[in-house]
Formats: C-alpha cells, sequence, structure tokens
C-alpha cells in the first residue's frame, strides 16, 4: 500500500502532464483512443483492450484552431482542436467525440478534416430517454463506434471483456464515491486542487489501475483523525473547476470542496451500469438512462437547483460556486433556473468565470473572496 | 480607536481614518494606483490631514486590486464588501449601489446593515465601463469630465447600437460624419452605458434606493440616463470615491473590536 | 426557419432599396402571404378562445402531426424574427439579459422569445408591439434537428409555463446518409407523440387526412423548390432576398392549401418576369451571389442597399431549400426530418449542398454571415468555406452579424467587406472575359 502523499503526488503528476501517462501506455505496447468531453463510451475502448483517455482542453495557445473555431466557442473546444493541430495528441488511434451540443457536432466535422492524422469517431447520445427505443439506438451507436475501433486498430472486443470491463467501471464509480465521501472528512488534506487532481486523473490511467491508487488514498485518509473544517464549506457545481489557479484562490479563502457536482468529476461516476439487463451493450445503453443533472442531456422542470439544494444540505455546505465555462450555452440556459431555485432554498450562489485560456485571475480572486464574505 | 482603510485601485489609490469606527478623520484620493507611490502618498496625505501617527492606527484593512500587495495592511477584503459597507456609512437608506470603474461595472444588493447579499460583476468586456467613455470621449475630441454637461445639452440621442466597444466607436464616427451633434452622440453613448450596466444590475431585483459610485458616477450624463433606465432615482455621495476606503475602514473597526472583546475574556 | 418579413415592414424595405422608381404595386404572392400569417395568428387566437390547446413548435418539426390532428400552432423562431426585422427587439433583450438573468452569448430568438413569454406569464411589465396575439401554449412541440439550443430554450419554456414538451429527437448526422437505426428511433418517437398529444389534446388521428396533408405537403415542398430553381435565371426573375418572405408560408403552414395557392401564385409570377426579362431586383444584376446563413433580419434594408449598389444580386441561399422535405410515408417523414437543416449538415453534405446551389445558379461569389446567435453554422464555416471556394473557384467573403441581436453588427464593416468581395468578383469577370 503506498503512501498518501505519493499516490496523490501520483494522481496530481498525470493531470498535469497527461502525455506522460499517454506515453507511457504506448511504451507498453497498448493503443490510446482518446475520448472528447463531456461524455464517451470508455468502456467499448477498455474492453477492445485499449486505454480511453479524456481531452478535456488544457492552457495553450490558440493559433491554429482559429482557422476553425469562432472566438465565441467555448475553451474546451478551442484547445481540444488547438491540440489536435499541433500535434499534441500524436499516436491516439483515434478519437470519439460526442455530438452533444451544437460546438461539438461541428468538432465531429472541424476534426475530421482538420486533424487526419487521428480519425474522428463521432456517437450521438439519444437525448429522448423517456422513449424505449433510445435504447435500441444508443446500442446501434455504440456498435458504430466498435466497428470503426476495429476497423482503425484491429482491436476488437468480446462480450466477456465488455462485462468485465463493466465490473472494472461500477468498481471504479463506488471507489470514487467512496473517496467523495473520505475527503469530505479530511479536508485539511483533500484540498479543492487535490480533491480535483484525484477526480481528474481518472481520465488518464486504465480504470482498474485508477481504483488501486484511490483505494490507497482511501486507507490512508480513514487512518488521520476526522476534520471538522472551520472555514467554509461549497459545493461546486458546472462543468468543470479549473485551471489550478482557480482551486488554489478556493483554498487562499479558506473554502473547502465539500461535494461535487461537476460533470467532469463527480457526474462521471454517480451512474452504475446496470448488473443485470441483457448482455454488455444493452446494460451500457441503460446506464445512459440513469445520468442526471447535465446540462447537455435533456432533462424536463430543469431540475439542478433542486437537486443542489439536497447536495449541499448533505454535505454541510454553505453555498454554492457555479463554475460557468465561458461560451458554454447549455449551462447558460440552466443558469438563471439553477439560481433561482438555489435562492428560493435560502442557499447562497455565485458564479464564476472557467476559461482555461485565461492569464489573469485577479477577477475570479475578487469574485471569491467576495462570495466567502457574504457567507 | 484609530482604524486605516486603504483602496488600492489600477489606476487610483485612496486612504481613510477613521476614528472610533465612526468619524471621519481622513480621506485621501490620489489618481496613481496599484504599483506606483499612489497608495504611499495617499497614506501621507492621509495621515498629515488627521494629524495623528501612524503607530497610532489599531489596525490596517486593504481593498482593491492591488489589496494582496499591501505592506501595511493587517487583514484584507474584497473591495466589493468594503463598497458596501462604505456606501452605507454615506447613504444609510440605500439598498443598491452600482459602481461604474475604469476597467469594470459592479452592482451590490445590501441589507439594512450594509452587509452584502449578492453581487453581480462585469469585468471582462470594456462596453459599460470607464474604458468605453474614455475611448468614445478620445473620438469626440472631448475631455472625459466634459461629457457630462455636454450631454445635457442633447435634443435627439444618437442611438448607439453596439455593445462591442470597437464597433461602436466605428459607429461614432459614422454619426459624427453624418453630421449628429456631440451633444446628441454624448447622450447616445451614455444611455448605451446605462442600459449594459442596468441590465447586470437588474438581474438582482428592481431596486428601491439606489446609489451609483465609481469614477464613472462623477458623469452626470450616466447618472441621469442610469436613473431613466432602471427608473428608481440615483444618489451620487460627493465622497463616494473614498467608500472602498470608508469600508475599509469601518471592517478594521470591527476586526480590532473583536481582537480587544475576545482578549479580555 | 424563420423568416418573416411582416408585409407591410417589407414595402418600406423595399421603397428605400428603389428610390427612383414609382413604387411598385405589391406582388400578389405578398398579399397572399400577409393574409395567411394574419390568419395563422387569429387562428389561434380563437382557438384559445374557444378553450382548444394551441401550441408553439420548433421550426423544422414535422408539422404534418399538427396538421392533420388539426392544432393551432405558432412557431416563436419565425415571430421572433419578425420583432427583430422591425426593430422591437431591444426592450426584450434588455428583459432577457437583465432581471431576467440570461447570458447574451444566447441565440437571440430564444432570447427574444424567453422575455416575450414572461411577459405572457405575468412576469415581465415590458409592453407587446403586437399586443401579445402570439399566444400562450399550452404545449411545445420540440425536435433539435436544427440544433441542441431549441432543447434547452424548450426546457426553459415547459417550466417556465408549466407545459408539456412533445419532443422528437432527430439525430445528428455525421454519415452523408440517415442510418435505419435513426429512422426506427425517429419513426417510434412519432408513433408515440401522435398517441400522447392525443391524449393531451383530445384530438383524433385520421389516416385519410394525414395522406392528404402529406400530399399537401409535398405539392408545396416541390413549388417552393421549383420557385427557388428558377433563380438559375440571368437576370433572376426577382431580388433573391425576397423569397425571405415566403418562408413564413413554408415554415409555419407547409401542410396547408393557403400555402399550395401561394406557392402556384410565386412560380406564376417569376415565370412572368422570366418570359418579360424583367425583376423585382431594383438594378441591373451585374454579380451573382449565394448568401450563407440565416438572414441578418435587423439589418435587411442595409444589406440590400449595400448589395444593391454594386448591382449584386443574392440567387442562392444556404437555407431557404431547407423545407423542401421530400417522403411517401411514415418511415420517410421520420428519415426526412432526421435529416433536415443542419441536421444533415455534415461538412461533406453541406459542402454538395451548396456546390450544387453555386453551379446551378451560376454565383460568381458567396456571403457568409457569421451569425452570433447561431454556433452550430458559424462553428464549422471556416472549414466549409474554404474547401468549397476551391471546389468552386469562387471568392467569399464573410461580415459579423445576428439573426435578430440589431447590437452585433457594423455597418462599415459589411460595406468594406461586400466592397473587397466585389473587387475580386470584378477581377475574375474580367479575366473571363479576356479569355
Amino acid at each position: 500500500m503506498a503512501d498518501l502523499q505519493e499516490s496523490i503526488a501520483r494522481l496530481q503528476a498525470a493531470c498535469r502532464d497527461p502525455r506522460a501517462q499517454m506515453d507511457r501506455y504506448l511504451a507498453q505496447g497498448k493503443k490510446v483512443v482518446g475520448c472528447f468531453a463531456p461524455w464517451a463510451p470508455e468502456e467499448l475502448v477498455h474492453a477492445s483492450g485499449m486505454i480511453p483517455m479524456g481531452m478535456w482542453g488544457g492552457h495553450t495557445e490558440l493559433k491554429s484552431a482559429k482557422s476553425y473555431l469562432p472566438a465565441f466557442a467555448c475553451s474546451i473546444m478551442q484547445a481540444n482542436m488547438e491540440f489536435g493541430l499541433n500535434g499534441a495528441y500524436e499516436g491516439m488511434s483515434a478519437v470519439i467525440i460526442p455530438a452533444i451540443c451544437d460546438t461539438l457536432r461541428c468538432m465531429t466535422q472541424n476534426w475530421r478534416f482538420g486533424v487526419k492524422s487521428i480519425p474522428a469517431i463521432a456517437i450521438v447520445y439519444p437525448q429522448n430517454r423517456r422513449s424505449p427505443a433510445s435504447t435500441d439506438y444508443l446500442i446501434s451507436e455504440y456498435e458504430g463506434v466498435l466497428l470503426q475501433l476495429a476497423a482503425l486498430t484491429g482491436c476488437m472486443m468480446s462480450e466477456t471483456a465488455l462485462c468485465e470491463t463493466i465490473r472494472i467501471y461500477n468498481e471504479h464509480n463506488r471507489t470514487m464515491r467512496e473517496f467523495a465521501a473520505a475527503a469530505a472528512e479530511h479536508l485539511d488534506v483533500i484540498t479543492p486542487q487535490v480533491r480535483h487532481a484525484v477526480f481528474k486523473s481518472a481520465f488518464f490511467f486504465e480504470k482498474s489501475e485508477h481504483t488501486a491508487i484511490v483505494q490507497d488514498i482511501i486507507a490512508g485518509l480513514k487512518a488521520l483523525p476526522v476534520c471538522q473544517w472551520s472555514g467554509k464549506k461549497v459545493v461546486l457545481t458546472g462543468i468543470m473547476c479549473e485551471p489550478e489557479q482557480v482551486l488554489d484562490i478556493l483554498a487562499d479563502n479558506g473554502i473547502a470542496v465539500a461535494a461535487d457536482d461537476l460533470v467532469q468529476e463527480s457526474q462521471q461516476f454517480r451512474a452504475d451500469t446496470p448488473e443485470t439487463g441483457g448482455g454488455g451493450l444493452k446494460r451500457l445503453a441503460l446506464q445512459w438512462n440513469e445520468r442526471y443533472g447535465c446540462s447537455l442531456i435533456h432533462e424536463l422542470g430543469k431540475p439542478r437547483g433542486g437537486e443542489l439544494a439536497k447536495l449541499c444540505a448533505g454535505a454541510g455546505a454553505d453555498g454554492v460556486i457555479n463554475c460557468m465555462v465561458k461560451f458554454c450555452d447549455p449551462e447558460e440556459y440552466d443558469q438563471p433556473w439553477l439560481e433561482k431555485d438555489l435562492r428560493a432554498a435560502g442557499i447562497p450562489c455565485a458564479s464564476i468565470e472557467i476559461d482555461q485560456q485565461n492569464a489573469s485571475f485577479e477577477q475570479i480572486r475578487t469574485r471569491v473572496q467576495t462570495f466567502c464574505e457574504l457567507l | 480607536m484609530y482604524t486605516l482603510g486603504i483602496d488600492i485601485g489600477s489606476t487610483s489609490s485612496k486612504a481613510v481614518i477613521l476614528r472610533d469606527g465612526r468619524e471621519l478623520l481622513a480621506h485621501q484620493v490620489v489618481p496613481l494606483g496599484t504599483g506606483t507611490i499612489g497608495p504611499e502618498q495617499a497614506l501621507d496625505a492621509a495621515f498629515r490631514e488627521a494629524g495623528i501617527a501612524r503607530e497610532e492606527i489599531a489596525f490596517t484593512v486593504a481593498t482593491g486590486y492591488g489589496r494582496m500587495n499591501c505592506a501595511p495592511a493587517d487583514a484584507q477584503f474584497s473591495e466589493l464588501s468594503c463598497h458596501a459597507k462604505g456606501i452605507h456609512y454615506l447613504l444609510p437608506g440605500v439598498r443598491t449601489i452600482i459602481d461604474i470603474g475604469g476597467q469594470d461595472a459592479k452592482a451590490l444588493q445590501l441589507s439594512d446593515t450594509g452587509q452584502l447579499l449578492a453581487f453581480q460583476m462585469n469585468d471582462k468586456c470594456a462596453a459599460g465601463t470607464g474604458r468605453f467613455l474614455e475611448v468614445m470621449a478620445k473620438v469626440l475630441n472631448v475631455p472625459i469630465g466634459e461629457l457630462g454637461p455636454l450631454s445635457a445639452q442633447a435634443d435627439r440621442p444618437a442611438a448607439i447600437s453596439n455593445t462591442c466597444t470597437v464597433f461602436a466607436e466605428s459607429e461614432v464616427i459614422s454619426q459624427l460624419s453624418a453630421g449628429v451633434s456631440a451633444a446628441n452622440i454624448a447622450a447616445g453613448i451614455h444611455n448605451s452605458v446605462a442600459k449594459r450596466v442596468a441590465g447586470m444590475a437588474l438581474r438582482l431585483g428592481h431596486p428601491t434606493s439606489l446609489a451609483m459610485s465609481g469614477g464613472v458616477a462623477l458623469n452626470t450624463g450616466v447618472v441621469s440616463a442610469m436613473a431613466r433606465e432602471i427608473g428608481c432615482p440615483v444618489q451620487v455621495h460627493p465622497l463616494c470615491q473614498s467608500a472602498g476606503a470608508i469600508g475599509a475602514a469601518l471592517f478594521a473597526w470591527e476586526k480590532q473590536m473583536k481582537k480587544e472583546g475576545s482578549s479580555n475574556e | 426557419m424563420s423568416d418573416t418579413l411582416n408585409p407591410t415592414a417589407a414595402a418600406p424595405a423595399q421603397a428605400a432599396a428603389a428610390p427612383a422608381k414609382p413604387k411598385r404595386p405589391k406582388a400578389k404572392s405578398l398579399l397572399m402571404i400577409g393574409e395567411q400569417t394574419n390568419a395563422l395568428f387569429e387562428n389561434a387566437r380563437l382557438a384559445k378562445e374557444r378553450g382548444e390547446k394551441v401550441g408553439w413548435s420548433a421550426s423544422i418539426f414535422p408539422q404534418e402531426i399538427a396538421e392533420t390532428l388539426g392544432l393551432n400552432v405558432l412557431y416563436p423562431e419565425n415571430h421572433t424574427a419578425g420583432i427583430a426585422a422591425r426593430h422591437q427587439a431591444d426592450p426584450f433583450l434588455q428583459e432577457c439579459e437583465g432581471p431576467m438573468g440570461y447570458s447574451n452569448d444566447l441565440c437571440a430568438y430564444a432570447k427574444l422569445n424567453l422575455a416575450y413569454t414572461a411577459v405572457l406569464n405575468g412576469e415581465s411589465s415590458v409592453e407587446l408591439p403586437d399586443g401579445g396575439k402570439m399566444v400562450k401554449p399550452d404545449f411545445l412541440l420540440l425536435t433539435n434537428n436544427i440544433c441542441n439550443q431549441l432543447t434547452k430554450w424548450y426546457e426553459n419554456l415547459a417550466r417556465q409555463l408549466d407545459i408539456p414538451v412533445f419532443f422528437i429527437d432527430t439525430c445528428y448526422n455525421p454519415m452523408d446518409y440517415v442510418t435505419e437505426t435513426r429512422v426506427r428511433y425517429v419513426r417510434a418517437q412519432i408513433d408515440q407523440l401522435i398517441r400522447d398529444l392525443c391524449a393531451f389534446t383530445g384530438k383524433t388521428w385520421d389516416d385519410e387526412r394525414f395522406k392528404k396533408v402529406m400530399e399537401i405537403s409535398q405539392r408545396n415542398s416541390y413549388l417552393w423548390e421549383r420557385a427557388n430553381n428558377l433563380m438559375d435565371h440571368k437576370p433572376a426573375p426577382i431580388g433573391g432576398f425576397e423569397l425571405f418572405n415566403y418562408m413564413s408560408a413554408m415554415v409555419c403552414n407547409r401542410g396547408k392549401e393557403s400555402t399550395t395557392a401561394i406557392m402556384e401564385q410565386l412560380n406564376a409570377e417569376m415565370e412572368q418576369h422570366i418570359k418579360e426579362g424583367t425583376s423585382t431586383f431594383p438594378a441591373k444584376e451585374e454579380y451573382r451571389v449565394s448568401w450563407d446563413g440565416i438572414a441578418c433580419w435587423p439589418y435587411l434594408s442595409h444589406n440590400l442597399r449595400t448589395l444593391k449598389q454594386y448591382g449584386i444580386n443574392m440567387v442562392a441561399s444556404s437555407y431557404g431549400k431547407a423545407w423542401a422535405i421530400q417522403y411517401d410515408d411514415l418511415d420517410g417523414m421520420a428519415r426526412a426530418y432526421c435529416f433536415a437543416s443542419t441536421n444533415g449538415d455534415n461538412a461533406s453534405t453541406m459542402l454538395s449542398r451548396r456546390y450544387e446551389a453555386l453551379t446551378r445558379m451560376g454565383c460568381e461569389g458567396t456571403i457568409y454571415h457569421v451569425n452570433r446567435s447561431c454556433k452550430v453554422m458559424d462553428c464549422q464555416m471556416m472549414e466549409v468555406q474554404r474547401q468549397l471556394s476551391k471546389m468552386a473557384g469562387v471568392p467569399f467573403t464573410s461580415f459579423d452579424g445576428d439573426q435578430a441581436d440589431y447590437r452585433n453588427y457594423s455597418e462599415a464593416q459589411f460595406e468594406t467587406r461586400i466592397q473587397g468581395l466585389v473587387e475580386v468578383m470584378k477581377q475574375n469577370k474580367e479575366a473571363k472575359s479576356n479569355g
């Protein structure tokens, strides 16, 4: 069992240099398939014996991407495109792109013509999950992905492999949820930045490897006395809370992340694939119906505010910070309703702008500090 | 007991000395901001005005853009919280503040005791800030301080539709060459700023008592445009520029009182 | 998608575009459009008074369903385009971005409509310039074949008004065709939707009526496409911008016989011009261009004035023909609606559609409207334009605008860009004639 700090450091290193992780797997003779944010069928890649790696943009200077995307496309896509064009992803056998928002739709085409060295596989998730026909449709989309993966890489999956993958991913989900619970009791060790690293690093490891490291962390935490956090506690919601400087600003203000509802973090791990109900692909398709509270997945009633209020109560949080990725229109539709429902529940909420290309964080510092002062 | 509040902005520095958290002993504004000798100059001037020595200060709070690098500060608070407190001191009945500075615009909602309840900020875009007015004043070839009186002479305010500063500049140039009067254009510019900022402020709800502060509050044209746009009279206190520093000095007093209270236990 | 110049607003635009000519009597087809539009709103209002359920629909929802059931349905995209064209958008934009707390990044049709809805709902006191003729809906009809913002917009409307959404998820097509799996999914949704809608509204489905509506819709699609194709004559029989006026027929009334009458009339008028060698374009046709993207509704007259100056007629547009939807049965309908509009706009399809339009209409240039409201178009257009320009050997220019938010436009920029395009088109023309 590895030392707590060593394990944390390993995960932080993976987040700071995902390329090194990718090279490690390539050196082992494994193939790597990139998975665009926010949702991709990683399990299909894993079951085919390859390593799925999340593509969540990053800090970079936008140059070549400007020939494909206008200024008002979100920074995650801008960065992914820039990295694709400048070779940062070279070595990937393919990328999977979910056409789940307007910009992502276009990305399937931009990548198709712009990054010819890494073939793009598009997947279109069903949005009418109330229709029973959506499950068969999604299964066929998965089969399309599998076929393209096989044709591009020669790697295929088997039903046995898929069932094993599902087991691994469900176990990983459980582990991450256990980590979230343990983290809440050790906010001195699990600072906002560390917490984020533990979650985000899941995108850069083979899942069972990541499970093992996180289990070490959980064991290490449980050996420590529970921390009674004296500062403010918040719940983070939105697509993601990055870069590190933003997380450090939270810490500077004595703010701990008691729980999160971020698409990049807890949302990835809160819906398990059913263990019964059909073959692997069918059950994987049914998992899609379990996802909730994501602005990119169609739901009626604008339930996010209500869900967040419950999450806050459960986590003992003082307020919510809504991490708004700049130019993300699905998030912008949700924002007024989310804030309204939280206000009605008496829960303070502040929005901060998330922009990976941001060079100055003074404005965010002021907002976070002000929010903290009024909590 | 004397407390000191320092507000180090991007283009100006303000210092305020308060006695017993009540009486304004000194308030100084220097048009030099963070990274310059501005803060030091403001401090010097404030101490001279108050007639006390630096050692007599019990607690110092810094605020503003340069608050993180203020050596004499015992603590620092965000300028929004300080501003809210400061304006509450100057205008106790006010519950909503619109603060338009050189680089950003803010709307603050206060409780009856001057506590900040909610806020909105525009800190990314030049439109709706002093910067916008600077750019337009240059195009009109008018000193920025004269934009207000100039707009008062307007008989038909021009419509400036663009929210992008760059495009709006080009719009103003077209209007000028089409013979629209500078007065009408100035009025149009003020309406544009007021509209943009009002929209942001209205997210906090419709104000019942409203004050403006920040450098742009000195522009009578923007103030009257804002009153029209929001549908609520606007108060502007002559000392509003020092509101941040006043709030900081008030926070300093609260902090010191708490310290003395707990040390007496 | 949208259109709609209220014919009375169109007249001043046309008059401004042709000051020297005596005022032309308005074309009969345009008068018919005006009547049809008035009837659409009036019938919805009367239906509401009778206690019937009235709906709002996305612009490329299968209108055949509502038409067959005899439901009155209005179209927010179309309605807000009209508000924008009549320069009435400002108070709604202020309301939406102000007290309602929405970001200005959103599609302006959505911004206008959400604010208008707030007024209908008694949550806002902005004055309705049309007196509230866009009556409050009892249900929503949604497809996402145009874009994903529609889904979010309608989620919000549903919550705001506490009404149901009848949704057909028409999945995006990354391939050049619609997969059978999509057809099955969409068909299953259509079948369920019809059942649910009948249960909700108390209407019944009549297969015979559906057959009739399909026939009418097919005929109208055929006539509309025919009219668009008549623009291949040189000179084109009408000013291309005028075709925008007929969008309301194809968006809001596609399954109605009144549209058949309008389309037949339009075709006849265009044929007449072709016969006589005349055109409604208010200048000599010097250059023929295609227009890519939705119309810049708040600035149509400025666009027209500028183009007229150089004799530029827009003879092809990327989205007019989007409403020419062809099929024979429910499966075909599922397939057609799944491929409609931007849903069928993977890059290769986009390219082939545009290339066909460019070559058929003999276009010498393309004007690309970088519509701030429309990410689904803007985020892949640069690559498409590059490839198209190479394929067709035709120059293009772009300008920043918006379908409904009047604040995203610069007259100076538009004029400069068009001037630049003209210079290249002129050079090309001269090079061609010099052999």
